[in-house]
């Protein structure tokens, strides 16, 4: 009786915000899982060529959610998977388009980022093009010269570490999602 | 129980007099992380400001009965609330800005600016003097983000609040100034140059005064 | 050996790379406001820590099992209630951190009252102060993210990691509270212009060791490298010897760092 005597007032005023926040995460619930959605989704086309949003689904390979993409004529024609890890600074995520049997790159889009600004950020310029159309295997190496072989990535320069990292992030996420969709196909 | 300061004189203090983030130095870490941009700095005052003058109004409503010794958590409980209603608001209409803002929007809960607002005023004084003071307080602590964030943008990227400054060379975006002034140490340089440009024209108006009234 | 190595990286990152003060921008309020002698700084510090470490704990054990979408204990109670479908709590995310944190402070401060007396005296009164330090409330979040946001399963943050966070991001603030708190002791020594006094010249000791600080990203990298063996070439035994090399250089460079900073007093 004491307790209710003392506490009553944070009581009620807990029911009361629980009552709110249930209604609130009713309200905007949809809209932001919408957002979320959008975020990837809009960058299917851009990702895997003559990939449609409208008609990709979402399926989940060895756990890890993934998005396998079809193109307006229903045809299977890659995977959209995201990679993350450590860049110079702090975490980098990133979407990467695989090809059908995600042997090859088709596209990469950095989603977060904060590398050094006009260094380190140039990862979201157009310099990232030159990962589209690499194969997956053999593993992908940056070089600071001009790239001399298939494998090869040419670093920014002044910005090597942010480079390395994000190929090694393309590398690993790539080669996990081939082995683990061989896995699941055998 | 209506003791202390007037309404009006709550919103003036909360402005300039007493500003948030130059005279109580409160709120010091959206300050610092916040301003590297005009756009996300104006967002998390909004954000804060929101949350800010709903506490307030809650904690005055219900000062008569609040219990000394549970205070905290009743102001803990409701300013969560309100931070947790701000950041699905943010999530759901602005979504690039609550991305960029990141973990900083749940860290309004912790700002000491807005326990300090409930504790000093809400809890003592009545609904209408705790709106003015939020409000006050709000714009004030707006004041403080938008004089660090004008002078980190500019000197950073030369532009503000994203519109290119065409009198400064460079290309918009491309071309930075000042990489430094949007890193971290960049934000402890500004504040502290601010902070003693603050005080230097408090002290010299304050000496003013003093001239006049002898 | 892998999984050993992901914790160093993680300390290591915690503690310096990105430092929670100086990186972040978090805890700032104890930063300026309780750096003025080394012994309350270390004292703030170590309570820091060690409710953080606490805190991290349980905020780790609260997101895995109720609070993440499809949760397992949450998704049994809703399913229990006849709900269907996975669940997802995480709108009370923000409400059960700031509980952890205000409880476990509590706990502490009694814990430590009763059992340790002196102890409490060097650092009690700075713990009534922690649960509005953001830094532990940032650890928590951070956790969250490493949790809800992985790209796979398998690469979701388990209680080691989490813990490791926790622990070694106090010490990062420890550090960064102490070597503040030697300089501004020289400080007063020295004729600081007047509008600058107090807060102003703080935040500039603050800039400069940001600096400092920021000289350390990238380091985590060449630490990878050097710990996880190469593919093809690198022996077990070479990569022992790479081991104990890379920890010398880690050593070193703290030392480096310490020794600045006596000479800087």
């Amino acid at each position: 009786m004491k307790f209710l005597k003392q506490g009553w007032l944070v009581l009620v005023l807990a029911t009361v915000f629980g009552v709110g926040l249930a209604a609130v995460d009713r309200a905007l619930g949809p809209k932001i899982a919408e957002n979320q959605k959008n975020e990837t989704f809009g960058q299917i086309a851009n990702l895997v060529p003559g990939g449609s949003a409208a008609d990709t689904k979402e399926e989940i390979v060895a756990g890890q959610t993934v998005l396998k993409v079809y193109d307006a004529r229903n045809r299977h024609v890659g995977w959209v998977i995201t990679a993350s890890g450590m860049g110079y600074a702090d975490a980098i995520k990133a979407l990467l388009g695989l090809n059908a049997d995600a042997t090859k790159i088709t596209g990469i889009y950095i989603l977060d980022q904060k590398e050094t600004p006009n260094l380190g950020s140039k990862i979201t310029t157009d310099w990232n093009k030159q990962y589209v159309g690499k194969n997956v295997l053999p593993p992908l190496t940056v070089v600071k010269t001009q790239p001399t072989k298939e494998n090869e990535i040419e670093a920014i320069s002044g910005a090597t570490i942010s480079s390395t990292s994000l190929t090694d992030i393309v590398n690993k996420a790539a080669e996990t999602f081939a082995k683990n969709l061989a896995a699941e196909t055998k | 129980m209506s003791d202390g300061p007037a309404p009006l004189e709550r919103f003036w203090n909360g402005i300039l007099p007493e500003n948030p983030v130059y005279r109580q130095i409160l709120g010091m870490c959206p300050t610092l992380a916040v301003t590297a941009t005009m756009k996300s700095a104006m967002t998390m005052a909004a954000a804060t400001g929101f949350v800010l003058i709903c506490a307030n109004i809650i904690t005055a409503m219900i000062r008569n009965q609040l219990k000394a010794h549970l205070r905290i958590l009743v102001f803990v409980l409701t300013i969560a609330t309100f931070v947790t209603i701000a950041d699905r608001v943010l999530a759901a209409y602005m979504y690039d800005m609550s991305k960029q803002l990141g973990p900083y929007i749940p860290l309004i809960i912790v700002n000491c600016l807005i326990i300090c607002r409930c504790e000093v005023c809400a809890s003592k004084q009545g609904v209408w003097t705790a709106i003015c003071d939020a409000v006050g307080n709000s714009l004030g602590f707006a004041l403080g983000l938008a004089s660090m964030a004008t002078v980190r943008e500019i000197l950073a990227t030369g532009s503000w609040f994203d519109i290119h400054m065409f009198w400064l060379a460079g290309t918009p975006g491309e071309k930075f100034r000042w990489a430094l002034m949007a890193l971290p140490p960049g934000a402890f340089l500004t504040l502290g140059f601010l902070l003693g440009a603050g005080n230097w024209i408090g002290d010299a108006m304050a000496g003013k005064k003093k001239a006049q009234a002898a | 050996m892998e999984y050993i190595t992901e914790l160093l990286l993680i300390a290591v990152g915690a503690a310096i790379i990105n430092n929670f003060v100086l990186i972040y921008f978090v805890g700032i309020c104890p930063f300026i406001g309780v750096s003025r002698r080394v012994d309350m700084a270390f004292g703030m510090g170590c309570a820091v820590t060690f409710v953080m470490a606490i805190a991290g704990t349980l905020s780790w054990i609260f997101t895995y099992y109720v609070l993440r979408p499809d949760a397992p204990l949450a998704t049994a109670v809703y399913h229990l209630f006849g709900g269907e479908g996975p669940s997802d709590l995480s709108i009370l995310n923000y409400l059960v951190y700031i509980f952890v944190i205000a409880s476990s402070v509590q706990l502490v401060e009694m814990y430590v009252r009763k059992f340790f007396p002196s102890l409490y005296k060097s650092f009690g009164v700075f713990l009534p102060l922690i649960t509005t330090n953001c830094a532990i409330l940032f650890a928590c979040l951070y956790i969250l993210k490493m949790v809800v946001g992985a790209d796979t399963p398998a690469q979701m943050w388990d209680l080691g990691q989490s813990l490791t966070l926790s622990v070694f991001a106090g010490l990062g603030f420890t550090l960064a509270i102490v070597i503040m708190a030697g300089i501004r002791e020289e400080l007063d020594l020295c004729d600081v212009p007047k509008p600058l006094r107090g807060a102003g010249i703080t935040l500039l000791v603050a800039a400069i060791l940001a600096m400092a600080f920021m000289a350390f990203a990238g380091v985590n990298k060449n630490l990878m490298n050097l710990l996880t063996p190469a593919p093809a070439a690198a022996s077990t035994t070479d990569d022992a010897g790479k081991k104990s090399q890379t920890a010398e250089t880690t050593n070193a460079d703290t030392n480096e760092t310490q020794i600045t900073m006596q000479g800087a007093k």
